[in-house]
């Protein structure tokens, strides 16, 4: 049932983006608004903040939105016992990232957080946890009661620290921060032309990952080739019959005691002074 | 011509004397093991042999050159790089061959090569053939560079070099504990030496800033040796003095002798060498070496020659009773090396390195001649080859060694025209005329009394020893069966031989009437360049005196003294013959028994000087040392340094352990914590406030918001004038806004707000503070000001 | 109020990614199951991401979102890898319980 719901706010946020990508993507040209908009009116905005889209408060409000299915899904991943749930979770708040992307103007980046996250790793987890197949016994781990109130103290005076702190943060340039990303100016096709791409387009993006970022980019390919080899390595049955013995022999809540039993022999061994 | 960059193979030529041998080493100490013994005592022996061959060209050839256009005593000077440079200390690996180094050179390695051939007969049957050839040849490089040296950290390697191989070869059979344990003292003994030696060249280094032998030759640093030091004495006593500490030990000088005779527990061959011919001169050698230093000092001279006196007359009555044949040669070398200091201390610097080398052929023909009378016995079955007790007779089973040995007797008991007489009158007759500046004038006349009185005892003991191992019959089996020593042995103690016959011939005494070919006088006039021969005294103008060291003895006094010596020589032999002639006389028991007991037992026991270290030394020593192992080892370093800290780690540990449980789960916890923390400490300070300070003519005021990082949107105002209202600067009428601000003395009331205004939460922080400033100057930033 | 909700500025996006942060810091936490922890990691990445991005929009400079890129490809071969072993875990021992795998403590 829950993972029902969870697929219905799956599919009304992925059109909730749907509706707001046109707005975000062609990026009016606000300049002009604002300057045309009475003095008054920009020194309450300019005060301290950077508005994305200056229009009216929709945008704002899609903001919580989605800010909310973030923060949402992350919770939902942190508390669920049942896995896929948390794994559903997990997507929502990668969609909802995705959207928040697209309003700092990273389109391409904001694909790719959907294609790559939401698509290809999520898939990842998903099929882990068809092979794990067992919840979870204990959601929280006993790390003690005084441990979890000063760890959970901790995190929430964090949490008002940091917000407000990074309330406070400020553009560098008041006047253009509220301003859509200007074009980036980048070579034309025929040589001795330009060719002005938006901020933050595959092109843009392109041009800076192949040119400045070429070698980070080669690195990082290596490291994922030696990390298909690597997973694949860690991944395969050590000996050919190892197949066979990791067959379920028992059913699940055997193997539950069985485990249980190893581990109190093995802590019995370690109280008495079992090891050398 | 100027030698100083001849150059072989990119070295220069000097350093390869040294580095030949030592090239010997590296192999027959690297690989020799796998080598045949025929390889090694090639290498070695042809090593050796270069470095004479080397040698003499370097001293017949070129320095003989130098030497007829006067410059003997500059030489050739070579620097091979510049070691190290601290400061204005610079010290070249420097090496110089002058005409004294010259004679030590040719003297070394000729000796050298003799006793190395040697070794392939007497060290045939020795399992570690390659370490023993390697140690010798370390030996012969240390000792060429003590000798080449041209400073005296050089002229310290080399001592010390010389030292390790002295105590590696005389434990060289180290499965023996007694052998190990003299290896061991000559080695603590020398210690002793090298500190002082150390202590006299930081002396000299203070002094004088540099440490070239040229250098301090020089009269530019020669007048800090007449500075009053210690005591109003000059610093050249205290220098030297300490300098012939260092010579104590390594020549066997009273009172650090007693590693010696101990040290005769290495190979024959080393005996004859090392503690004969070569390293325990290097003390000799060096107070010669620093004849200028010396000469500054005459109570530095009166030890020097006090010192070398007391050694010969002990040493000589040491070796009465000994039985040991390689011990009394150890108490003769003791006792002539008594000798060479005496006529150091006399400023007779030629007849110390005469003796010298004179002493190293005698010395060296003597113990290569006991060795081949061990090697013998040994053949002969005898499990203590080096008791005389039980030899006598040897005479027909040994002749070649016998005759050798006899020359050589004859030449250490100074008879004539044997080398001995002439190097050992040659000291007699310069401690007799002597008087330096400062002396009692009849001190020179205590040395030559005693100094003969030594010389009798050598005669006697020296001719004991012959007596009794080659005259008589044979006293035991095993002497019968004894028999002569192959070539390789008999060949270097033939050479010796004729070396310790002939070598007096260049050192004739200088007599007035009598007009002798020049060759006579070799020695003296080849080395007067490098030594020095006037006191350093300088005048009250600082210019030296130029007092002669040697004052001219007409040519009767010399031949008196000459004649008293030889009739000397003569009585101790002749006394020999009468109580050993033929074996032990029981005249000779009779005495021991009776008049001369207490006397017979003070010689065996060797003046109780090792009993006396131990009570004085060695046993507080032992005692300080329990004491400190009860209490400094035990107590405070294992018990409350190593198992005080491990109970201390250990308790923190099962502290520790309750974090570091291997859950990266409490890790991060930790983490998060102590990021909360970092934020929490740097946002402590929660109450605004601000500081003033008063910079030149202006005020500074410097906001502190008080949310330990400045918040990037918080927005200060100031009001200076203390009205309520914020200020703006006069000038350009742009608000004070920065959290750092200068304002004019003048501008300001004592009371001044801070404003703080946040923009997220709309709130503005007043700030008050009353200012207490000085009294402001009278008007004067107004005036000037706008 | 009213200005905090509506004028949406870099701020909030900070706070958002430093909430999501948190969020997944509080889960590598309490979270026993092995899979959840890399879940939370993968949280712990997106949000640095995010600020990657808000201050590459903040200073107009593109290089964050390279930066971003190349996070998303390390993040994506971390999964790879940590799935890996949780798998292999699960095959040896039948759980992936992190409070189990104490063979190395001892």
């Amino acid at each position: 049932m829950r993972v029902l719901m969870l697929i219905v706010t799956m599919l009304l946020t992925l059109g909730a983006i749907d509706a707001i990508a046109p707005a975000l993507a062609i990026a009016d040209p606000i300049p002009a608004q604002i300057n045309n908009k009475p003095r008054v009116a920009i020194t309450k905005r300019s005060q301290h903040s950077d508005k994305i889209e200056s229009k009216d408060k929709g945008m704002a409000l899609l903001f919580w939105a989605f800010a909310a299915a973030t923060i949402g899904g992350a919770l939902f991943v942190v508390t669920r016992r049942n896995l896929i749930a948390a794994v559903m979770g997990m997507v929502g708040s990668f969609l909802g990232i995705s959207a928040v992307y697209m309003m700092l103007y990273a389109s391409f980046l904001s694909v790719i957080q959907m294609l790559v996250y939401a698509g290809a790793i999520m898939v990842l987890f998903v099929f882990v946890v068809m092979i794990l197949n067992r919840p979870e016994d204990e959601p929280v781990a006993p790390t003690g009661r005084a441990g979890q109130a000063i760890g959970g103290l901790a995190i929430v005076y964090l949490v008002g620290r940091l917000i407000f702190m990074l309330m406070k943060v400020q553009p560098p340039n008041p006047a253009t921060a509220v301003n859509a990303p200007a074009p980036v100016e980048l070579p034309g096709d025929i040589v001795g032309t330009t060719e002005r791409v938006d901020w933050g387009s595959v092109k843009a993006v392109g041009w800076d990952l192949f040119g400045p970022g070429l070698f980070v980019f080669e690195a990082t390919s290596i490291l994922l080739l030696i990390a298909v080899v690597g997973a694949i390595a860690i991944a395969r049955p050590l000996h050919e019959d190892q197949d066979n013995q990791s067959e379920p022999r028992h059913t699940p809540r055997d193997e539950a005691a069985h485990a249980d039993a190893a581990r109190k022999v093995a802590d019995a061994e370690a109280t008495t002074g079992g090891h050398a | 011509m100027d030698y100083s960059t001849l150059k072989f193979a990119g070295l220069p030529v000097l350093a390869w004397v040294p580095l030949l041998p030592l090239l010997g080493a590296l192999i027959n100490l690297t690989l020799g093991r796998r080598f045949a013994r025929t390889t090694v005592h090639t290498i070695a022996i042809g090593s050796v042999a270069a470095a004479c061959g080397l040698s003499m060209w370097l001293v017949f050839g070129l320095l003989w050159a130098a030497f007829k256009d006067g410059r003997g005593g500059t030489g050739i000077a070579q620097s091979v790089y510049t070691w190290m440079e601290v400061g204005n200390f610079k010290v070249e690996l420097a090496f110089r061959l002058d005409t004294l180094s010259a004679v030590m050179i040719l003297i070394v390695t000729f000796v050298g090569t003799l006793i190395h051939i040697y070794s392939t007969g007497y060290m045939a049957k020795e399992p570690r053939y390659a370490a023993y050839f390697g140690y010798l040849n370390l030996f012969m490089g240390a000792m060429l560079t003590l000798v080449l040296a041209a400073n005296l950290p050089v002229m310290f390697i080399g001592w010390e070099g010389v030292g390790l191989c002295s105590f590696l070869l005389i434990g060289f059979w180290y499965e023996r504990e007694d052998y190990a344990t003299a290896g061991r003292k000559a080695f603590i003994v020398n210690r002793i030496g090298d500190f002082a030696f150390l202590l006299g060249m930081f002396l000299l280094f203070w002094a004088t800033k540099t440490l070239d032998f040229e250098q301090l030759k020089g009269s530019a640093v020669g007048a800090a040796y007449v500075q009053p030091f210690w005591g109003g004495e000059r610093l050249a006593a205290a220098a030297a003095i300490c300098l012939f500490i260092g010579a104590c030990g390594k020549s066997a000088q009273l009172p650090l002798f007693t590693w010696l005779p101990d040290a005769m527990a290495g190979p024959t061959p080393v005996s004859a060498l090392i503690h004969a011919a070569t390293m325990v001169t290097a003390g000799v050698y060096m107070v010669c070496r620093l004849s200028f230093l010396y000469s500054a000092s005459t109570t530095a001279m009166i030890v020097v020659a006090t010192v070398g006196l007391l050694t010969a007359l002990a040493a000589a009555f040491m070796a009465f009773a000994q039985t040991d044949l390689k011990k009394v040669l150890a108490y003769s070398t003791v006792s002539q090396l008594g000798f060479m200091f005496v006529a150091a201390g006399t400023g007779n610097w030629v007849a110390a390195v005469f003796h010298l080398g004179t002493h190293a052929f005698f010395k060296a023909c003597l113990f290569l001649g006991a060795g081949s009378v061990m090697h013998g016995m040994e053949h002969g079955g005898s499990v203590t080859p080096g008791d005389i007790t039980t030899m006598g007779g040897l005479r027909k089973h040994m002749p070649i060694t016998r005759i050798t040995f006899m020359i050589s007797c004859l030449a250490i008991a100074g008879i004539f025209p044997f080398a001995g007489f002439f190097s050992k009158d040659e000291i007699l007759a310069g401690s007799w005329g002597v008087h330096p500046p400062g002396w009692p004038v009849w001190y020179g006349k205590v040395l030559w009394g005693g100094l003969l009185i030594a010389a009798l005892g050598t005669a006697f003991y020296m001719w004991r020893l012959y007596f009794l191992v080659f005259s008589g019959n044979e006293r035991s089996e095993e002497a019968k069966h004894a028999h002569e020593s192959p070539a390789s042995m008999t060949m270097p103690l033939v050479i010796l031989a004729l070396l310790a016959t002939l070598a007096g011939l260049i050192g004739f005494p200088h007599l007035t009437s009598i007009k002798l070919p020049s060759f006579t006088h070799a020695l003296s006039s080849w080395l007067a360049p490098s030594v020095t021969s006037t006191w350093w005294n300088p005048g009250a103008d600082g210019v030296n005196t130029n007092v002669m060291i040697a004052g001219h003895s007409s040519d009767a006094t010399i031949l008196g003294l000459a004649a008293v010596a030889l009739a000397v020589g003569a009585l101790g032999i002749a006394l020999a013959y009468m109580f050993y002639g033929r074996g032990p006389s029981a005249q000779v028991n009779r005495l021991v028994d009776g008049p001369l007991a207490s006397a017979y037992e003070a010689s065996k026991a060797k003046l109780w000087f090792d009993e006396i270290y131990d009570a004085a030394i060695v046993r507080p020593f032992k005692v300080i040392a329990s004491g400190l192992y009860t209490v400094v080892d035990k107590l405070i370093i294992d018990t409350i340094a190593v198992n005080g800290s491990a109970v201390v780690v250990g308790l923190f540990s099962r502290i520790s352990r309750l974090f570091q449980n291997g859950q990266v789960q409490r890790y991060l916890a930790g983490l998060v914590i102590g990021a909360a923390l970092v934020f929490f400490v740097t946002d402590w300070h929660t109450k605004p406030t601000f500081d003033y300070e008063i910079v030149g003519d202006r005020l500074k005021l410097t906001a502190q918001p008080g949310a330990g990082l400045l918040g990037a949107a918080t927005k200060i105002r100031w009001d200076v004038d203390g009205d309520g209202n914020a200020d703006a600067d006069p000038a350009t009428n742009a608000p004070y806004t920065s959290p750092e601000l200068f304002v004019l003395l003048g501008d300001t009331r004592t009371r001044v707000n801070l404003f703080i205004d946040d923009p997220i939460t709309r709130k503005t922080t007043k700030v008050t503070r009353v200012l207490h400033l000085p009294p402001a100057p009278p008007a004067v930033p107004n005036q000037e000001g706008k | 109020m009213s200005d905090i909700l509506f004028n949406v500025g870099y701020g909030h996006f900070l706070v958002l990614a430093a909430l999501l942060f948190l969020i997944g810091t509080a889960g590598v936490m309490i979270r026993r199951n092995a899979l959840i922890i890399v879940m939370s990691v993968e949280l712990m990445l997106n949000a640095a991401n995010m600020t990657l991005l808000t201050f590459s929009r903040m200073w107009g400079d593109l290089s964050g979102h390279t930066f971003a890129l190349i996070v998303i490809a390390v993040a994506a071969a971390e999964a790879a890898v940590g799935l890996a072993i949780v798998v292999a875990v699960f095959r040896g021992r039948r759980n992936v319980d992190v409070d189990r795998l104490t063979t190395l403590r001892h």
